[in-house]
């Protein structure tokens, strides 16, 4: 068998029959979806019953709330009793003492400056939820509101016309197909990129591990006496890599299925997409965008985002992101002897990744902007930039950019495998001598 | 036939020329002693050899062709640094590096069930190397260095981290792979085992080689034409027998006899002394005193040394 192909079997068995690999591709997608449903299950539910009790001196508030809602054209009475808030009205203020020892669990206090400026007393005996203290306030300023209305001698609806807000119904001109979607795609291109993120970190800085290991072990000498150093690295980088996508793909499939027994369980298909498409774009839905989207209209979102050009791309700048990273991750992994000594050389990946991943933040903000286009075509960041450019669409106009980005990536990793190469080669070697840049630049050019 | 030549080879590290102009010439099915101070430039030789490093000048040609990478499938190395994949199991570890050599996976694994009763260590298959002792660990690594049958091996420091018994067995498994046809690099500073077990030497100090032959010509060259000499007799009739002819280095009481440490100058011959002396005293026994290889690499090192400063 081909040597390069040996060390890319060795490298991918060892870490896939680990324990924790095991572990953690079943346990990743598990936790979190438990987080996402513990997270909604947080938000959405308290489940202690308030028992609130409403004390307003002048009554003007209890007497028209609760009369005339029908009149004024709501929809439901204003304090309706819920599953677990309960309301009750006196003009009679308690003392604390009273209130103590009463049912109550919430007291609101409204007096003559709340009819002004809104100002009211909230008194508990246990903190509530920031949903449950939520509803109370929307409740209060609504009847409020009404009640001003009232005195001012308006009518509800005249009212209600004034208060008419503002929507932009927004048409680009450019890409005359496309509403407000282009914001939302690029937080899907989002989930790619953290996913492209995530894998160069945590695999790269593996890499750099393992390389670390031979050379503290004193194994790395027998195995260059039998084959070179450079496919040394390149089946570490390569079976390290396959290790990760197997993750990664284990983790769609995984989350793919949790998601959809959660969702069926909890009867809220719509509110979870992610479930069509895994990890990436259950993240890109976790940033909260998409769960507000009606069925439908997520379905023709999700039609129009373009998932083959996405795919090709995320395999594309996946790869060639890694490589790139991976092979410095092994250059800096030779260059020391411990992994307490990779401090100094870390900036070198740290910096550009973070860097790629804050545009790409920004790019989601504002998916036109400059930023996206320059960083996207240096090599370093354009992995991470990259995915959310292409999840908004390429055209005519700017897949220049597309095609400079992909030919530099390739030209750019060629070159750092080559030069990452010549470190490491030499560097495997080293023992006991604290490399610096300097050093680093010599190596690369040593003869043989 | 030579297994291998290297010709007037030079390499340099940023500055540093850790060697300069050496040539060594391995005879097939030999065992090849390469000594010297640690520093002197052994290593680097050996990573040549081993196509790890390439030389700045200077070739090195195997079994009569030039050096090629293929050429490391026929070569066992032992590295002085050595070490095996901690959390692997052994088995597959051995498999992995037979491998690499070149051997199919079934030959490796006959070949290693064989070696693994051997050196009877056949349980450890399933075992760790982390739960091994660096004894047992060093037994695996000869393994793994011998397993592909090279045609060249080079052990540096072979019985470093074995106890006797176990250094004995090493020592044992490498006269049989010379019986069986194998040419031997051995790098050691154990002098010892350098008289024991190789044909041929060079040593290699501050980058060249300042001494090579067979171990037997090595010493006679190292000859300083001294004899001790074991009598009965008073030392008076020793000193008029010397004469001036022959010095006498030492002389000391051993129960009733002498032993008397005498240097034969080059016109005169042990006859020649034995004759001048058998009159009047009574010889017990005499025999040469041949320097060992500890005394003639530190004689020939601060020779060197002191030449060059």
């Amino acid at each position: 068998m081909n040597k390069i192909a040996l060390i890319i079997k060795r490298e991918y068995l060892v870490r896939v029959k680990k324990k924790s690999f095991i572990i953690m591709t079943f346990l990743g997608p598990l936790l979190f979806t438990a987080l996402m449903v513990g997270a909604v299950l947080v938000a959405t539910s308290d489940s202690t019953k308030h028992n609130v009790l409403i004390v307003d001196p002048s009554g003007y508030l209890i007497a028209q709330e609760v009369a005339d809602y029908k009149k004024n054209g709501l929809e439901r009475p204003r304090f309706k009793d819920s599953e677990d808030l309960v309301y009750e009205f006196t003009t009679i203020t308690p003392t604390e003492e009273d209130f103590k020892n009463s049912h109550h669990t919430l007291w609101v206090q409204i007096d003559s400056v709340t009819y002004g400026d809104g100002m009211t007393e909230f008194f508990v005996k246990k903190l509530p939820s920031l949903g449950v203290q939520d509803q109370i306030q929307e409740e209060l300023e609504s009847a409020l509101e009404q009640w001003r209305v009232k005195k001012f001698g308006m009518d509800w609806k005249t009212y209600q016309s004034v208060k008419q807000g503002v929507t932009l119904n927004l048409h680009n001109i450019e890409k005359p197909d496309e509403g407000d979607d282009l914001r939302m795609r690029a937080g899907v291109g989002f989930g790619f990129a953290l996913v492209i993120y995530m894998f160069i970190f945590i695999y790269g800085v593996q890499v750099m591990r393992g390389v670390i290991e031979e050379k503290t072990s004193r194994v790395i000498e027998v195995i260059i006496s039998s084959v070179k150093p450079f496919q040394l690295m390149m089946g570490k980088v390569i079976g390290i890599g396959l290790v990760g996508l197997t993750q990664v793909i284990l983790w769609a499939i995984f989350s793919g299925v949790a998601f959809t027994i959660v969702a069926a369980i909890m009867g809220t298909t719509a509110e979870v997409p992610g479930t069509l498409n895994g990890q990436a774009l259950a993240q890109a839905g976790a940033g909260g965008s998409m769960s507000a989207l009606e069925n439908n209209e997520s379905l023709s979102f999700l039609l129009n985002v373009p998932w083959f050009q996405i795919i090709f791309a995320f395999i594309f700048y996946f790869i060639g992101g890694f490589l790139l990273y991976a092979s410095l991750f092994a250059a800096i992994g030779a260059a020391v002897d411990s992994e307490t000594d990779t401090q100094q050389f870390m900036p070198i990946v740290t910096i550009p990744l973070i860097f790629g991943f804050i545009v790409s933040e920004f790019l989601w903000q504002n998916p036109e902007g400059t930023m996206g286009t320059v960083f996207g075509i240096i090599p370093l960041t354009s992995p991470v930039v990259m995915m959310v450019k292409t999840s908004m669409g390429w055209n005519a106009g700017n897949i220049w950019q597309l095609i400079l980005s992909v030919v530099l990536l390739i030209a750019t990793f060629i070159g750092t495998v080559w030069m990452a190469g010549r470190i490491y080669r030499v560097g495997i070697l080293m023992y006991g001598k604290k490399a610096t840049y300097k050093e680093l630049w010599k190596w690369m050019w040593y003869k043989g | 036939m030579k297994t291998l030549e290297a010709k007037n080879i030079h390499k340099s590290y940023s500055g540093h020329k850790a060697l300069n102009d050496v040539s060594v010439s391995v005879e097939k099915g030999t065992v090849y002693g390469l000594l010297g101070p640690n520093g002197a430039g052994k290593t680097s030789l050996i990573r040549i050899i081993n196509q790890i490093t390439a030389p700045d000048q200077g070739e090195v040609w195997f079994n009569g062709e030039r050096l090629q990478p293929h050429h490391v499938e026929r070569i066992g190395y032992l590295p002085e640094e050595r070490g095996l994949y901690k959390k692997m199991k052994i088995g597959e570890q051995c498999m992995y590096l037979a491998q690499l050599k070149g051997m199919s996976s079934a030959e490796a694994k006959r070949k290693l069930m064989e070696w693994f009763k051997r050196f009877e260590i056949h349980t450890w298959w399933d075992k760790k190397v982390e739960d091994l002792s660096k004894g047992m660990a060093q037994k695996v690594q000869f393994i793994t260095t011998v397993l592909h049958e090279p045609e060249l091996l080079i052990l540096d420091e072979p019985f470093s981290g074995f106890d006797p018994i176990n250094a004995d067995l090493i020592r044992q498994e490498m006269l049989r792979l010379k019986s069986e046809g194998s040419t031997i690099i051995l790098s050691t500073h154990d002098m010892g085992s350098v008289e024991e077990l190789c044909d041929e030497i060079s040593l290699i100090n501050r980058s060249q080689v300042i001494l090579e032959g067979t171990v037997k010509d090595v010493k006679n060259r190292f000859r300083t034409r001294t004899f001790e000499l074991q009598f009965r007799g008073y030392n008076i009739d020793l000193g008029i027998g010397l004469g001036a002819q022959f010095q006498l280095l030492d002389n000391r009481k051993v129960d009733d006899t002498s032993i008397a440490t005498i240097r034969i100058p080059d016109n005169k011959n042990l006859n020649d002394l034995l004759g001048a002396l058998l009159r009047d005293l009574e010889i017990v026994s005499v025999h040469e005193i041949v320097p060992d290889m500890n005394q003639i690499f530190i004689e020939a090192v601060s020779k060197f040394n002191s030449q060059q400063a």
